[in-house]
């Protein structure tokens, strides 16, 4: 095999664990067992404590708005380490847990506080790596 | 540099490869991105690893000072006799979860300390000292489960670190580097070949000059 196509397949295999279908915190927090499929087949599970945490940052009218899980986008082309949240309500969650200013509709933030962002949302965050 | 040569020398050839190094490095960078997420994840669990590792190895002495004094007071003899009465079983479902593709354990455990009525054992003939050492050796248990868990899944993100890290190493000091050096190797060789054209050119034009 080429070290191109091995590198395509490197590359399709890093995305494997995103949900094919993403649930809004409406949706999480009125289920049984909030949980996602990913691409890979594989359950992904959201902690209630955490749902209800993020329920108690967002007002009631932006629960649909947030869809979970929410992704921590790594881009090479932002810099090493550097991430990017996107979506209005996304963003506004993130900057509150972080306590770090909103500016635009989408937040970037550096790897110290993906560590914290993963530290205090393990389930309902999950990396994307865009290229 | 072997392969480096192997390569034949044409515009075609170079624009593939610097397609190809331009992928390679794409990879290069987004694998390493993997790696530094991997890192972090990695360093949280181990956080909690201490943690628990700490709270674990604190109620195990706690355990253990409860059963020398039960020893004490109820008789070496006695106790043992009593632990081989004592019966146990314990649910557990452990699934998997994923971190980042990486399956992970989960391991989902009921309520690991019981009544006293339901350990097994006479409650009319012990003592109270050695219910007291059975709860703390319960409380012992269920850290030394999460305990478990944790070293578990430290062990897969190390692997997968391991891997991870071996890909970027291919990447940054084997493959790009040599595509490099065939990148390098072609315009260098296309540079000579329109030198030497140009001298073909020039010579050609003083020959037909010199006939003129």
């Amino acid at each position: 095999m080429s070290a191109n196509r091995l590198i395509k397949i490197e590359l399709s295999k890093l995305n494997v664990h995103l949900p094919e279908r993403r649930l809004s915190l409406r949706e999480a927090l009125s289920s049984a067992k909030p949980q996602v499929v990913a691409r890979d087949g594989s359950v992904h599970t959201f902690k209630r404590e955490e749902l209800e945490f993020l329920a108690g940052l967002l007002p009631e009218a932006d629960r649909d708005k947030l869809q979970l899980p929410i992704l921590i986008a790594l881009e090479p082309k932002l810099g090493r380490g550097t991430a990017r949240i996107s979506g209005e309500a996304e963003a506004k969650v993130v900057s509150q847990v972080l306590e770090k200013e909103l500016t635009a509709g989408e937040l970037l933030i550096y790897r110290p506080e993906v560590a914290i962002l993963r530290r205090k949302l393990p389930t309902t965050t999950q990396y994307l790596f865009l290229w | 540099m072997t392969i480096a040569l192997a390569v034949s020398p044409t515009r075609m050839e170079l624009l593939k490869l610097r397609q190809r190094v331009g992928l390679a490095q794409k990879g290069h960078d987004l694998l390493k991105e993997k790696m530094d997420a991997l890192v972090i994840e990695f360093f949280e669990v181990l956080r909690r690893i201490q943690e628990a590792r700490t709270k674990a190895l604190e109620q195990l002495s706690v355990a253990h000072r409860a059963l020398s004094m039960c020893f004490a007071v109820v008789g070496t003899l006695e106790t043992r006799q009593v632990s081989r009465e004592a019966r146990r079983e314990l649910q557990m479902e452990i699934s998997t979860h994923h971190i980042m593709g990486i399956a992970v354990p989960a391991v989902e455990v009921g309520e690991v300390e019981r009544n006293v009525l339901a350990r097994g054992y006479s409650i009319h003939t012990t003592s109270s000292v050695l219910d007291g050492a059975s709860r703390e050796f319960e409380r012992a248990l269920k850290l030394l489960i999460e305990l478990s868990e944790l070293n578990a899944s430290a062990f897969a993100l190390a692997r997968e670190l391991e891997k991870t890290k071996r890909r970027v190493n291919a990447l940054e000091y084997i493959l790009i580097p040599r595509l490099r050096e065939a990148l390098k190797f072609i315009m260098m060789r296309l540079d000579e070949m329109e030198r030497e054209n140009f001298i073909r050119l020039k010579r050609i034009k003083a020959m037909l000059e010199k006939r003129e």
